[in-house]
């Protein structure tokens, strides 16, 4: 499945094509936000795009990788629900720029996955990250429950269950 | 484009080897919250061996090997993972085996083993295979052992520390 984001922008399902792309994301500083960064090592990024690959392979959805028209990957964006997860989260790793793709599949999940509702797991000090949520018009749910008791959980659409 | 991958299933005298799944995330849970798990970098909590169960099917897509479930016949429950490994950081591709408490004692690891093992020579044309296995994990030596693998040098992992290296027959001296 290929969706168009824009007239500049296509997503597909992530892809071991990919790995060259999101391979240096992972091994840059900006990995430490998924758990990974330069310190961590080749292993630890390489175990990261597996789990992504992984997640798509058994859960059926997952990630889409964001691409201009030039072929260069400016995003990784869609669902990512392990277990324990307390509800279907929308993540996105900016490889250069992930707006127009995160509505797109926030759209996705909505009118074709038929979700209910949808949010967004972000660590406070990722301020890129939540100021991207405020800008997709997400909003701030104080009550719902998070994986970790820190993070911030924005809603994009539906309500807390 | 959309990549599809083909994961085979493996059958031998009382075992199937298939694909992981999203419904072997009740075993592989059980398994990693186990002290079994000691020796292949457990005991973790459940989410992590969650993302470690969506790890061994993205192995499938980058590798185009991969591990799977081990079930007895006739019965689709996972009591195990079996299959060929060969994550970032290991020195070359390796085959695993993880038994879960149920499955013990059975020969199951040495029979999944050997039947991946074959797929790894015979079908995909392998010429070695190593086992990466640490000391102290005596039960997976004596597969290894059994597997007619042999010690052969030591690698020190950057999560796992030092394991020592068996290197199983070459194909021509198990035929």
């Amino acid at each position: 499945m290929t969706v168009r984001a824009t007239d500049r922008l296509t997503l597909r399902p992530i892809a071991a094509t990919d790995m060259n792309d999101l391979m240096p994301f992972y091994l840059s500083d900006r990995g430490h936000w998924h758990g990974a960064g330069p310190e961590a090592g080749a292993g630890r990024a390489w175990r990261i795009c597996a789990i992504l690959l992984g997640h798509k392979q058994i859960h059926g959805f997952g990630n889409f990788i964001g691409r201009t028209n030039a072929g260069e990957a400016v995003t990784s964006v869609g669902a990512f629900c392990p277990a324990n997860w307390p509800e279907h989260e929308q993540g996105w790793s900016t490889l250069t720029d992930t707006t127009k793709a995160a509505n797109t599949v926030i759209n996705h999940d909505r009118d074709e996955l038929g979700w209910d509702t949808l949010v967004s797991y972000i660590d406070p000090a990722n301020a890129r990250s939540f100021a991207l949520a405020e800008h997709l018009g997400a909003t701030r749910d104080t009550t719902a429950p998070r994986p970790d008791a820190g993070d911030l959980v924005y809603r994009h659409f539906g309500a807390a269950a | 484009m959309t990549v599809t991958i083909t994961i085979p299933t493996l059958e031998t005298e009382r075992l199937i080897l298939r694909a992981p799944r999203i419904d072997d995330a009740p075993a592989v849970t059980a398994f990693y919250a186990s002290d079994r798990s000691k020796y292949v970098g457990g005991p973790q909590s459940a989410e992590v061996a969650w993302r470690t169960l969506a790890m061994e099917a993205g192995h499938w897509a980058l590798r185009g090997v991969g591990r799977g479930a081990i079930t007895e016949k006739g019965n689709d429950t996972a009591l195990g993972t079996v299959g060929l490994w060969h994550p970032e950081g290991f020195p070359e591709p390796e085959l695993g085996w993880d038994l879960y408490d149920s499955a013990t004692g059975k020969g199951y690891a040495t029979e999944a083993g050997q039947a991946a093992r074959a797929y790894a020579y015979d079908t995909l044309g392998w010429t070695t295979l190593i086992s990466l296995i640490i000391p102290e994990n005596t039960a997976s030596s004596a597969v290894a052992q059994r597997l007619g693998a042999t010690h052969d040098g030591d690698f020190t992992h950057e999560r796992y520390g030092y394991m020592h290296i068996w290197r199983h027959p070459a194909p021509e001296a198990l035929t």
